[in-house]
């Protein structure tokens, strides 16, 4: 079974990977953008809070920072595809690769620990809660209001807007909305939420790391199609809440399928285990529905 | 006012697929005209209507509206003062949004869009006035998406919502074309009625030569993509199909050879 630690630590994880998966949510699900600049933009995001804390910079700003330098990543992404009529694909992997630079030129070196630095999760130590409890209780929040922020903005005009332009641009055109400036800023909000993920990432694992951003869009799109088979996502708020659900039962999965002996499975069967959960995920709804279907004909 | 002069765009410029799609179009819409456009398969009605939307930017020549000129503006800045709705019933509207979503963002059309909730409540009185006068019950069904509901019911909606701001032209793009002939029938009627209402000036591309004499009040027939005859009024009056035909074998001294003109 799993253990206390174990499950908070996949809860605090599960959360954080929420946030990539509301990026990845208005990227993929939004504008139809499929976007792997996220693995770029969650180093980044991680390499510019940590750089910023050992700098002397209040964490929450140097956290806000991050957001700003994941956005940054994104609207170059965003501006490679309409202005230079890159493909939106390729776009996004010219800006991960290119990233992967920047984010050692930031950092100067390919890690940098923050152990003994004051995080956003200092002054949180002060509760009256258990060490491995607190990160949860913090990033609970952070998902919290970022949730009821994208809520409102998607349901605002100018989110409706980016809506249209994602599922029908040739009707947004006619309409009157710019939809080259909202794949932009489409693009950048979300590599904005992956920026803040990586930054709270690095402040709760104590360190960044250029490596950290392998695999996020695999983790991410893991938790946004298992999320969206759990939570049928037929509003905005129920797709929001499906990528919450989704990336933290992914965390916890992975964290049972490692803890269970039984299995013998060990950490370096990570992306294996990654790869089943997204099949399953894929295949699962459309299970459900044909099980469904009979059940419901044999009635009638 | 809107008025087109000399439009010239070639496709596929220097290879061997050019094709000169507008050769010379000029045509001015006074304010009110309803007209309808016909012309043979390639004759160039489609792009003459993209190129008023701004859908493809034309070569050479000038496109006003309202004293403005807009030869050289994108789709979005123009859409203030241009309303479309598309041959394809599911073009001009989001499947994924629901009526009243759709209905938003038509009402913001060429306008600002801010941070203050797209459906508003002062819409919805608004909304559901429009959506009964198409009698087809959608007044109650607000929050439906947009892809429960049928092709013809789609394209009654984007009527509606191309008429719910004021626009300077109303471009009608073989609208009725995608639909079983009732629905088509049905669709056509609802235009005539919210163009007399709102006293808008539309231009509608027809493949029917019936419908292009019944409707509106102005005909204009393209034919390489030129203006080959345009009229109005009097002379208009009580002709019909055949005398259409004639008068196009006249003007350019040639057989007219494509069946879809003559039928329906």
């Amino acid at each position: 079974m799993l253990s206390e630690i174990a499950f908070y630590g996949a809860l605090e994880t599960g959360l954080i990977y929420g946030l990539v998966a509301f990026g990845i949510y208005i990227s993929f699900r939004v504008l139809d953008f499929p976007d792997l600049t996220v693995d770029g933009s969650f180093p980044l995001g991680a390499a510019v809070a940590a750089m910023l804390i050992i700098a002397g910079w209040n964490p929450w700003i140097a956290t806000g920072a991050a957001v700003l330098a994941g956005m940054a990543a994104g609207a170059v992404t965003a501006l490679l595809n309409v202005k230079l009529n890159i493909l939106n694909l390729l776009a996004s992997i010219l800006t991960m690769i290119a990233l992967y630079s920047v984010n050692l030129r930031i950092m100067g070196r390919p890690n940098v620990a923050l152990l003994t630095e004051e995080t956003v999760l200092t002054p949180w130590y002060e509760l009256d809660l258990a060490f491995h409890q607190v990160p949860v209780l913090l990033f609970v929040i952070v998902v919290f209001v970022s949730l009821i922020l994208l809520w409102r903005f998607m349901k605002s005009e100018t989110g409706l807007a980016m809506r249209a332009t994602g599922a029908n641009a040739r009707m947004a055109r006619a309409q009157g909305i710019a939809t080259g400036g909202m794949i932009v800023l489409g693009v950048a909000l979300s590599n904005g939420l992956v920026g803040l993920a990586g930054a709270l990432f690095a402040q709760s694992q104590g360190a960044a790391d250029v490596t950290m951003g392998v695999g996020v869009i695999v983790i991410g799109l893991a938790s946004l199609i298992g999320g969206e088979a759990l939570v049928t996502p037929s509003t905005v708020i129920r797709a929001l809440i499906a990528c919450v659900v989704g990336a933290i039962i992914y965390r916890l999965a992975i964290a049972f399928a490692l803890n269970a002996d039984v299995l013998g499975l060990q950490a370096q069967d990570l992306n294996l285990i990654t790869a089943v959960l997204v099949t399953l995920a894929i295949v699962l709804p459309g299970v459900r529905n044909s099980v469904i279907a009979k059940f419901t004909r044999k009635k009638a | 006012m809107i008025s087109a002069s000399d439009l010239r765009l070639t496709f596929g410029k220097g290879t061997p697929l050019e094709n000169p799609a507008l050769r010379g179009m000029s045509l001015t819409v006074n304010q009110g005209e309803f007209v309808t456009v016909i012309g043979s398969n390639g004759a160039g009605k489609s792009t003459f209507l993209n190129a008023l939307a701004g859908e493809v930017i034309v070569d050479t020549g000038q496109i006003i509206v309202d004293n403005q000129d807009v030869t050289r503006l994108p789709t979005h800045k123009r859409a203030a003062r241009v309303a479309r709705v598309f041959q394809d019933p599911l073009a001009g509207t989001c499947e994924n949004l629901s009526i009243e979503e759709n209905l938003a963002l038509a009402i913001k059309r060429g306008q600002r869009r801010g941070l203050t909730s797209a459906v508003k409540r002062q819409y919805l009185g608004q909304f559901r006035e429009s959506l009964a006068s198409l009698k087809l019950g959608l007044e109650s069904r607000l929050g439906d998406k947009m892809g429960l509901l049928s092709g013809g019911q789609r394209q009654a909606v984007s009527l509606l919502m191309a008429s719910l701001t004021p626009s300077s032209i109303l471009l009608l793009d073989e609208h009725t074309a995608a639909l079983d002939p009732k629905t088509a029938a049905f669709v056509l009627e609802l235009t005539e009625k919210i163009i007399e209402e709102q006293k808008l000036t539309a231009l509608m591309v027809t493949h029917s030569m019936k419908q292009a004499l019944e409707v509106g009040t102005r005909t204009v027939m393209l034919h390489q993509g030129q203006v080959v005859f345009d009229i109005a009024g009097k002379e208009r009056e009580g002709l019909e199909v055949k005398d259409l035909l004639g008068l196009f074998e006249k003007q350019r001294g040639l057989e007219v050879d494509d069946d879809s003109l003559l039928l329906g």
